[in-house]
């Protein structure tokens, strides 16, 4: 039977991995990452689990030791943050070109300068066009169902790629909640063995990994990536509903929509955030607004359908980014959802906005004011420059 | 279509053993001679590209990627091995 | 001597026949002696550097070897290598994880993996071959280029001035003091002696075997390819490269050198050093006296003295 604790975000993280016991686990503790280190080196030592546990001496180690182990065929696991992930960030491209199915929690934080260490996803947004999977998350519960989901969409043979579980640093990191924790038995059934034939080190099996490499090859190994990613889209729709199937939850796969069928106005969130916009967005129909929101749960590959068919034939939609895109003048997922509706051939009115930079708190009144922003947008016929939501 | 018929793969990895041939390089090569060869093996030891087989009871030198460096020839310290304008000794092969 | 000899002869080739090393190439011969002694149960890392760019990873879809092999990033052989050797530890199986890299992936930016790895008795077997720079792109200097060396990066100016004026990083001595079981230098000079390096280095079960060679450079350093192994020789026997090992921290010389001859004689067959005057010369003589009479202080025992 499935139990129930009341538990922080790292904790739950680290119970994903307990229950899916990867091969080799590799880390480097930095805020707010490094209870998941403790809480898995505390595992290991207590015989809970059978990982191999490697305290590597930085980042850019904890993705080679890694990327070594997922090479031999190993099932791995890392957590990291911020400047941790940017110091990794050469092992980390590698890890999704060279198809490496590696699964790694980023507990987002703010990119320095200035110095900081709370909360924002502007480290892993830095790098979505790495070639790995990225699904952020909400709470503490689908931080651990997203974990175990996340080995079965990343070892799939139409996949095969590095995924990233993203969480909001200290919101969800360092927050308790209650948890639902599912059975050792149910995740052995729930999640098939690994096993690599599109890449090995093995004596037995000699072969070359990334010999030198013409031009011609590597383009045919790029758009097989691409369609990997592609792959992806439907894989995590379909591991949502198998996963369902065992725990009764299910977060929508790629995104979740509330209320935005019968919406006028679409607000668009993602991570911690949401919860406070979904309250925003009751209020906002309780005065008799239409208004529904979006939750973008894979950010990469990026569900361009769901949006278009979510926001298109709409009056107006607004995103809220916790992060900032250098050049735009806006955040990240603004350009994304932007690009993705393209192709709708139906033009409205947006408004993006910025908020909740370096762990500062985006209220439920943040949202009712980004609310009424995006239906005056429509009144006026006109995309205001991006909103600052601040105190 | 010969790319046709290779193997497929989504990432980059190699089966199979890629060489080039070497023994093309040479603009000198070594001849071996066994009446003066003390057999000690000190050739077959220095040989970077390890062209010089070890026989039973002989040393012998297998010219296909032999690069010509005439670094055999240096070490011997029996004068059994001298270097000679390639293909001008019936010992060698093309 | 025999016995190397019957090792090698018997054991298979496990490089492709044809890689593109220079004519004479001092390094090839190491990593072919290397991987005849370390037979088919070896997974091998080659990072980025001149091994790499002859084609022993392959070219393509081919292989340049018989046995796995991989490039690693220029700075992650040890931490890959680690991984690797992790996940076969926990299968249960045993197998050589080595790497063969340049002096630049490890004494400079792989130097932190490498480190990471000896402290935390990783098990993998770690052969540098020491060709003093970046000879793969095109001989610029690195921390292991001996003072006064000429590179790409420290040129020398028409009035002989210039060179590198820092001295070589004494890297051995630095491994030797991350207190791992099995330290060792080797030259592809003393054939013997490596293979024996190299056979001890495999015995090692719990933590990491290192062993240092210095590949003196044919193209990068302007050495006469048939020279090859004789510049080797007297980098040995003028004492400035001493053959020695460390095992569970005693040091012991491997090869004596009781009548050292002057490091002139090894700098004089080298282009890189053509512009050094008697006092820079007479500098890296001081220097080399030093180190070597510090290393003798640290031996417990003499080594056999050299036979060459
Ligand atoms: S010339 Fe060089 S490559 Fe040819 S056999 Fe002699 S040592 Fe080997
Ligand atoms: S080094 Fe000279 S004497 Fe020794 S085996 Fe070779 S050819 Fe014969």
């Amino acid at each position: 039977m499935p139990k129930t604790d009341v538990i922080n975000g790292n904790k739950a993280a680290a119970v994903a991995v307990s229950l899916v016991e990867p091969d080799v686990i590799a880390a480097y503790p930095i805020t707010p990452q490094s209870s998941i280190v403790e809480y898995l080196t505390q595992f290991v030592i207590n015989n809970d689990i059978d990982s191999y546990m490697s305290e590597v001496e930085s980042e850019h180690s904890a993705m080679s030791v890694l990327t070594g182990a997922s090479l031999s065929g190993g099932r791995t696991f890392t957590a990291t943050a911020s400047q941790g992930l940017s110091l990794m960030y050469e092992p980390y491209f590698r890890a999704s070109t060279l198809r490496l199915p590696v699964v790694m929690a980023v507990t987002n934080r703010e990119m320095i300068s200035p110095q900081t260490v709370w909360g924002g996803p502007q480290d892993s947004l830095s790098v979505r066009d790495a070639g790995w999977l990225q699904i952020y998350v909400e709470d503490n519960q689908e931080i651990l169902d997203t974990i175990i989901q996340a080995y079965r969409i990343a070892e799939d043979k139409k996949v095969l790629l590095p995924i990233n579980v993203c969480f909001d640093g200290f919101y969800l990191t360092h927050m308790t909640e209650k948890v639902e924790i599912p059975d050792k038995q149910d995740i052995d059934r729930f999640l098939p063995e690994y096993n690599p034939e599109h890449i090995i080190l093995d004596s037995e099996k000699p072969m070359a990994v990334d010999p030198l490499t013409s031009g011609y090859l590597l383009m045919e190994y790029r758009e097989k990536h691409l369609k990997a990613q592609q792959e992806a889209l439907k894989l995590i729709e379909e591991v949502d509903s198998l996963y369902e199937g065992i725990t009764g939850r299910s977060y929508g796969g790629l995104v979740e929509n509330y209320k935005c069928d019968d919406a006028d106005y679409v607000i668009v969130t993602m991570g911690s955030m949401t919860g406070a916009c979904r309250e925003a967005v009751d209020h906002k129909r309780n005065e008799g607004l239409k208004v529904g929101l979006l939750k973008i749960r894979a950010l990469r590959p990026f569900p361009k359908q769901k949006v278009m068919e979510i926001i298109s034939g709409k009056k107006a939609f607004g995103v809220v980014d916790r992060n900032v895109s250098f050049g735009w003048d806006t955040g990240i997922i603004y350009q994304e959802v932007k690009s993705a509706l393209y192709d709708s051939k139906c033009y409205m009115p947006s408004v993006p906005f910025i908020g909740g930079l370096g762990g500062e708190d985006i209220t439920i009144e943040h949202f009712e004011d980004a609310i009424v922003k995006i239906h005056e947008a429509y009144q006026n016929e006109n995309n205001p420059q991006t909103v600052w939501l601040k105190n | 279509m010969m790319e046709s018929k290779e193997k497929e793969y989504i990432t980059s990895v190699g089966e199979g053993i890629y060489s080039i041939n070497t023994g093309d390089w040479r603009i000198n090569e070594p001849v071996l001679d066994q009446e003066k060869c003390k057999k000690c093996g000190l050739c077959f030891l220095y040989c970077p590209v390890f062209c010089i087989e070890k026989k039973d009871d002989y040393y012998e030198i297998n010219y296909d990627y032999c690069k010509g460096c005439g670094i055999c020839a240096r070490e011997c310290k029996s004068g059994a091995i001298k270097m000679v304008e390639k293909g001008s000794s019936s010992y060698a092969k093309n | 001597m025999r016995e190397t000899i019957e090792t090698l002869s018997n054991n298979k080739e496990l490089i492709s026949p044809g890689i593109s090393a220079c004519v004479g190439c001092n390094v090839e011969l190491t990593l072919r002696t290397v991987m005849r002694v370390l037979g088919p149960n070896t997974i091998i890392a080659i990072p980025p550097g001149c091994m790499g760019g002859v084609g022993v990873v392959g070219w393509n879809k081919k292989s340049g070897a018989n046995v796995p092999v991989f490039f690693p990033l220029l700075d992650n052989t040890a931490s890959m290598l680690a991984g690797i050797k992790a996940y076969y530890k926990k299968i249960g199986r045993d197998i050589n994880v080595v790497a063969f890299a340049g002096d630049g992936a490890s004494v400079d930016c792989g130097f932190q993996s490498l480190s990471g790895a000896a402290e935390r008795n990783d098990n993998i077997i770690y052969i540098c071959y020491d060709n003093e720079g970046y000879m793969n792109t095109g001989y610029q200097r690195s921390a292991s280029t001996t003072r006064g060396a000429w590179t790409s990066t420290t040129p020398v100016s028409k009035e002989k001035v210039g060179g590198k004026k820092q001295h070589k990083k004494d890297f051995p001595m630095i491994m030797a003091m991350h207190d791992i079981p099995y330290m060792a230098t080797a030259s592809p000079a003393y054939i013997p002696d490596l293979v024996n390096k190299v056979k001890k280095a495999m015995e090692v079960k719990e933590g990491l075997a290192y062993i240092h060679v210095l590949n003196p450079c044919l193209t990068g350093w302007g050495i006469k390819p048939n020279e090859s192994i004789e510049v080797s020789r007297l980098s040995v026997q003028t004492r400035f490269f001493p053959l020695y090992e460390v095992v569970n921290g005693d040091f012991k010389l491997t090869v004596d050198i009781k009548k050292p001859k002057p490091v002139e004689q090894y700098i004089n067959k080298i282009k890189k050093f053509s512009h050094l005057s008697k006092d820079d010369i007479e500098e890296i003589q001081n220097y080399v006296d030093k180190k070597w009479n510090k290393l003798k202080m640290s031996c417990v025992e003499g080594g056999r003295n050299d036979e060459q």
